[in-house]
């Protein structure tokens, strides 16, 4: 399979992510599009991880390109970590003004 | 047509169609369950490629955990009775513009990069994916960000008990 | 690496403080002696005593440059905690943890002087964004502090992930997640570079934008700012910000020098420059509230710190340490006083000449070294700027721009200064806040700027030995 394929498609994803951050107005859906966003990046990031990998003889491990899947492990890591405060913040707003959207807030400014 | 590209194609078409899915909802409710779609394809995919740890630890973090909290979340909130805000027709047709512009970019760098259109991925092939592999490496080069990765789950927790709990 | 372990242990000891120690007086002691103890652990860093010897090198480097850095970041942290606090007590009912975080914070700090890996720069910046959402809405009650911490959480995450995808690109054309480039591959390539890592490293220099509020990626920094506590707000737009001018920095210094074959990096760098001194110093000058114009202050302090991002030499290095020093003191001085006035508008300060002198006077000082009078240290910080694009021999236009932009740059902080000494007025002070020790800080602040300003060679000839 070439590689240009799965990125893009992994930029696909992206780009359907980045456009529904712009689109939606419900700040959990922009949330999720932004998870979306990151899990594209995952997908390219194995698609390279394998195709720095060095083939080896059946048996023995295989070389190089293992970063970047540890590199994925950390996306991961910090996704939960962003997603726990996140979602407390859409709460407290939610506790607040009994609303998540986002054009809400704009008029909250004048 | 080997089974590994008709398995690809199918993956590949069920993940956009589900991406796009999530963003055209009305219900937020229909947009996770379409986004826990999508994680399920682009697990598929993590299997085609050999990175077995990460299709399982994607399932579970990410189908299992995250998306999980995000129903919770959506299911406390009332959302029947929103105020309704009017849309704004032009700022969504600039937000897919600009999706679309983002994609042609990529699109036709990696078009042409052509240092990239001589490269291929060996599907089922390799064994850096197990969790033996992955671990040993994650274990040695890099324990330090492992480490640190904690002090960033420590402060989201802080953060996540300040900022949720319900002052009295 | 000292720092690093002091400031996440010392977090942790914070956070058993909201249940073991019962005075809450006493906590603001407690974190100003642990910004103590990081600040000796880090200045004994950089003479050669280390607590631990462990194996960092593939993921972080200490030079000295970082480790100065830190230097100037912890005793501005320090100086900030030492005048806020009886604000930051006021914030909610969580101050303990609200120590915590910004000993969290400082963590992010001392990893984004030191990476070597792309990796690092990721954790680092994750780790210093995620403790600041939690403290733009730490005011709970407050909506304006609610909606700047979902704004800025959100974009905040949105660019985390033009960030990552910018770092995969990177990765693809490369191979290696290292700051050092290693060797290209000749085939199929442009100038030697291939077309993925070009627009991964574009993206990546988006999102570092994005984080140092530079135009045209500033938009979240005025109303995050503004609604913020102000407290946190002069954290943000200090510390923070100039941390995140020194990653950006040490990404381009290795990285642009690396492709200025294929990408005209000069070209980009000075549009930017030019349109964050454009938009800072413009809209600057329209605003009513004093807390919002230093927040549009601070995008066009931005501006002159893309300067040394610009020259990426010795004297750009020198620059941005100076200025980092004297542009942090300056605004947290500046906020701590705002926090003592009830009105933040600029009527609010009407007479506070004649009400409290010592704060008038401290403030102007404040005011006249970020509009870059001489014997300031602001004077200094951006003759330094200037003085490395001179030294790059092209684009020498940018001196006259940055010049221009200074001048009017006086008009708005002048009319603070005027506000206080030539209108009459009675603010509405706190004034059981103003303690002597409140005084005596702020005394401490303006003569250590005016010392610097004086003698510039004072803070680089302790950078070079």
């Amino acid at each position: 399979m070439p590689v240009s394929y799965y990125i893009i498609l992994a930029s696909a994803l992206f780009c359907i992510g980045v456009a529904g951050v712009l689109t939606r107005r419900n700040a959990i859906i922009v949330f999720m599009c932004i998870e979306l966003m990151l899990n594209a990046v995952n997908l390219l990031l194995v698609a390279f991880s394998k195709m720095q990998n060095i083939a080896t003889p059946p048996g023995s491990v295989s070389v190089g390109g293992s970063d970047a899947q540890i590199f994925v492990f950390f996306i991961m890591v910090v996704a939960a970590a962003e997603v726990s405060v996140g979602l407390a913040i859409i709460v407290m707003m939610y506790r607040n003004v009994h609303s998540i959207d986002i054009n809400f807030l704009n008029r909250l400014k004048n | 047509m080997d089974i590994t590209t008709i398995v690809f194609w199918f993956l590949s078409a069920l993940a956009l169609f589900s991406a796009i899915m999530v963003i055209t909802r009305k219900n937020p409710i229909f947009s996770v369950l379409w986004l826990i779609i999508v994680f399920f394809a682009i697990s598929g995919h993590y299997l085609l490629l050999n990175a077995q740890f990460l299709a399982v630890v994607n399932i579970i973090v990410y189908a299992g955990a995250i998306m999980v909290l995000f129903l919770f979340v959506l299911m406390m909130m009332n959302l029947e009775n929103l105020p309704v805000v009017n849309k704004n027709i032009w700022m969504k047709f600039l937000g897919v513009i600009s999706g679309g512009l983002l994609l042609c970019i990529l699109v036709s760098t990696s078009k042409s990069a052509a240092d990239m259109n001589l490269k291929t991925i060996i599907m089922k092939e390799g064994n850096i994916g197990l969790i033996e592999n992955l671990g040993k490496v994650l274990f040695t080069k890099y324990a330090l960000p492992f480490e640190i990765s904690s002090i960033l789950f420590l402060s989201a927790m802080v953060g996540a008990v300040v900022i949720g709990k319900k002052e009295s | 690496m000292n720092a690093l372990i002091l400031s996440a242990v010392w977090g942790i000891i914070l956070m058993f403080c909201s249940i073991l120690v019962k005075n809450k007086k006493a906590i603001g002691y407690i974190a100003a002696f642990g910004l103590l103890t990081i600040l000796i652990g880090n200045i004994a860093e950089t003479y050669g005593t280390q607590i631990t010897h462990y194996n960092i090198y593939p993921m972080l480097l200490l030079d000295r440059f970082g480790l100065f850095f830190n230097t100037i970041a912890i005793l501005s942290v320090f100086i900030f905690v030492l005048l806020s606090l009886i604000e930051i007590r006021k914030t909610g009912k969580y101050e303990p943890e609200f120590y915590t975080l910004i000993f969290f914070v400082i963590c992010g700090i001392t990893i984004l002087t030191s990476y070597q890996n792309l990796l690092m720069l990721f954790l680092g910046i994750e780790i210093l964004s995620i403790p600041l959402y939690i403290l733009t809405g730490s005011d709970k009650k407050n909506l304006k502090s609610n909606e700047a911490s979902l704004k800025y959480f959100l974009m905040g995450a949105f660019s985390t992930g033009i960030m990552l995808l910018g770092i995969a690109l990177i990765y693809g054309g490369t191979g290696t997640f290292n700051l050092q480039p290693g060797t290209h591959s000749v085939v199929g390539t442009y100038h030697g570079i291939s077309f993925l890592e070009i627009t991964g490293l574009i993206i990546l220099m988006c999102a570092m934008a994005f984080k140092a509020s530079v135009a045209p990626f500033h938009f979240w920094a005025p109303d995050v700012y503004d609604g913020a506590p102000t407290p946190v707000t002069s954290f943000m737009a200090t510390i923070v910000k100039v941390t995140a001018f020194l990653a950006f920095f040490k990404l381009c210094e290795v990285r642009v020098t690396d492709t200025l074959t294929a990408v005209n990096w000069k070209m980009i760098f000075a549009v930017m420059i030019v349109a964050t001194l454009f938009i800072g110093n413009i809209t600057a000058i329209f605003q009513q509230s004093v807390k919002r114009m230093l927040a549009y202050s601070s995008i066009a302090q931005a501006g002159f710190m893309m300067y040394a991002i610009f020259s990426l030499n010795d004297v750009a290095k020198e620059g941005l340490l100076y200025y980092a020093m004297a542009y942090s003191l300056a605004t947290i001085g500046l906020f701590a006083t705002m926090s003592k006035i009830k009105d933040y508008s600029f009527e609010g300060y009407n007479g506070l000449a004649k009400k409290q002198p010592t704060l008038a006077a401290t403030n102007a000082i404040f005011l006249l070294s970020l509009s870059g009078i001489p014997l300031t240290a602001g004077f200094f910080a951006k003759y330094y700027m200037l003085a490395s694009v001179i030294k790059t021999g092209s684009y020498t236009w940018l001196v006259i721009v940055g010049v221009c932009f200074a001048t009017i740059s006086i008009y708005y902080y002048f009319r603070l200064i005027q506000a206080m000494y030539f209108k009459t007025g009675n603010p509405d002070t706190i004034d059981h806040e103003i303690t002597p020790f409140f005084k005596n800080m702020l005394i401490v602040v303006a003569v250590f700027i005016v010392l610097l300003g004086a003698f510039p060679q004072l803070l680089l000839n302790w950078f070079y030995f």
